[in-house]
C-alpha cells in the first residue's frame, strides 16, 4: 500500500510542479493524471500496490468532496434566492448531456458497422 | 474547579483541534454509507449527500464556524489531488475498450460535454441566475476534484462548483436510466459512456453496480472528460465571460 502512496503522490508532485513552472493553465493534479497514465501505458501494466491505492480512492472518493462541499452552509441564501434557475438547470442540463451523448454514440457507431 | 468549567475546557480543546472536525467528517460518511446499504444502494440515499447535509447541519446547530471547520477537513480536502492522479488507473483500463469505438467515443464526449456546459449555462441565465451561480455551471459535469480545480482557475467558487458536481452526479445516478431507455440505447457500452460523460463519479459508480461493461466505459468517458475539460472550459470560459 505504502509504494502505492509513494507513486501517486510521486506523480501529483510531479504534476505540480509541472503546472507551476512551465504550464499554469492546468491543475497539478490533472497534470500527474496524465503523466501517470503515459507511464502505464510505457510500462504496460499496473503494479498490485498502486491498483490497491487507486481502487481505495475511487470507492470513496464522495468522501473527499464532503469538506469543500460543507461550504454550502455560506451560499445558502444565494442558493434559496436562486432556486428555480439551479434546480432547472441541473435538471435539464445532465437529461440533455446523457442523452446527447448516447445518441450520437449509437449514431456514430451504427455508421461505421455499416461501412 | 467546577464540573461546568472542565466540560467548557472539554469541548473548547476538542473544537479547536483538527480531530473534531475529521471525526464528524468521517462519521457522517459512515452513517451515509450504512444508510445506503440499508435502502439497497437507492440512489436518493446517496451517502455523499447525506454526510454533507449532516456535518452542515452539525456545524450549524453548534455554531462552529465554517473556517474552523475546514481547518481541521482540510486534510481530508487535501487527498483530493491524490485521488485525481490515481484516476489514472480506470483510465488506462479503459483505453483498450476505445479501440474499434474511438470515433463515436470521441465525438460523443464533445457533443455531450459541450452541451453539458451550454444547456447548465443556458437555462441559469435564462432563468435569472447570477454570475456566480452561471460560472459555477460551467465546470459541473466534470468529477468534483477536477472540477473545483478548474473553479478555481476560472475564479469562480470552487464550492458551489462542488456543490453542483455532486448534485449533477446523483441526478444523473437517477434518472439515467429513464433518459436511455426512452430513448431505447441498449448497448451497454454507450449507456455507460453517455452515463460517465453526464453524471461522472457517481454515475459511474452507479453504472459499475449495474453492469460491468456500462461501469468500464463510465469510468472511461469520466476520466477524459475530466483531462479535456480541465483544458477546454478555462477557454470557453473567457470566451463568454471578457
Amino acid at each position: 500500500m505504502i509504494f502505492g502512496l509513494v507513486q501517486i503522490l510521486l506523480f501529483q508532485s510531479l504534476g505540480e510542479l509541472i503546472s507551476q513552472f512551465l504550464l499554469p493553465t492546468l491543475p497539478g493534479h490533472v497534470i500527474g493524471l496524465v503523466l501517470l497514465v503515459l507511464w502505464l501505458v510505457i510500462r504496460k501494466g499496473v503494479n498490485a500496490e498502486l491498483a490497491m491505492v487507486a481502487d481505495g480512492f475511487s470507492q470513496h472518493l464522495g468522501l473527499l468532496f464532503v469538506p469543500a462541499a460543507v461550504g454550502v452552509v455560506l451560499f445558502l441564501p444565494q442558493l434559496k434566492a436562486n432556486a428555480l434557475a439551479i434546480i432547472s438547470a441541473l435538471v435539464g442540463s445532465v437529461v440533455l448531456t446523457i442523452a446527447v451523448s448516447a445518441v450520437v454514440a449509437r449514431f456514430l457507431s451504427k455508421k461505421t458497422v455499416n461501412e | 474547579m467546577s464540573k461546568q468549567h472542565s466540560i467548557v475546557e472539554i469541548w473548547v480543546y476538542l473544537s479547536g483541534s483538527p480531530l473534531f472536525a475529521l471525526f464528524i467528517t468521517l462519521s457522517a460518511y459512515q452513517i451515509g454509507l450504512t444508510l445506503y446499504k440499508k435502502s439497497k444502494q437507492n440512489p436518493l440515499a446517496n451517502p455523499v449527500a447525506i454526510a454533507i447535509l449532516l456535518v452542515a447541519c452539525m456545524i450549524q446547530v453548534i455554531e462552529m464556524p465554517y473556517s474552523t471547520y475546514f481547518e481541521g477537513a482540510q486534510f481530508i480536502h487535501f487527498l483530493l489531488g491524490s485521488a485525481t492522479v490515481s484516476l489514472a488507473i480506470p483510465i488506462y483500463r479503459g483505453l483498450h475498450s476505445l479501440k474499434g469505438r474511438s470515433i463515436p467515443l470521441v465525438f460523443s464526449l464533445a457533443a455531450g460535454g459541450l452541451i453539458s456546459i451550454a444547456s447548465a449555462v443556458g437555462i441559469a441565465t435564462l432563468l435569472g441566475a447570477d454570475s456566480s451561480i452561471t460560472g459555477a455551471m460551467y465546470p459541473k459535469s466534470v468529477t468534483a476534484p477536477i472540477a473545483m480545480g478548474i473553479a478555481e482557475r476560472i475564479g469562480v467558487s470552487p464550492t458551489l462548483t462542488a456543490i453542483f458536481a455532486v448534485s449533477t452526479g446523483i441526478l444523473g445516478a437517477i434518472l439515467a436510466p429513464f433518459v436511455l431507455n426512452a430513448l431505447g440505447i441498449k448497448a451497454w457500452w454507450q449507456r455507460g459512456f453517455a452515463i460517465g460523460v453526464g453524471a461522472h463519479g457517481i454515475g459511474t459508480s452507479r453504472a459499475f453496480s449495474i453492469h460491468p461493461e456500462a461501469g468500464t466505459y463510465a469510468s472511461l468517458a469520466m476520466g477524459l472528460n475530466g483531462v479535456i475539460s480541465a483544458v477546454a472550459v478555462p477557454v470557453i470560459y473567457h470566451l463568454f465571460n471578457k
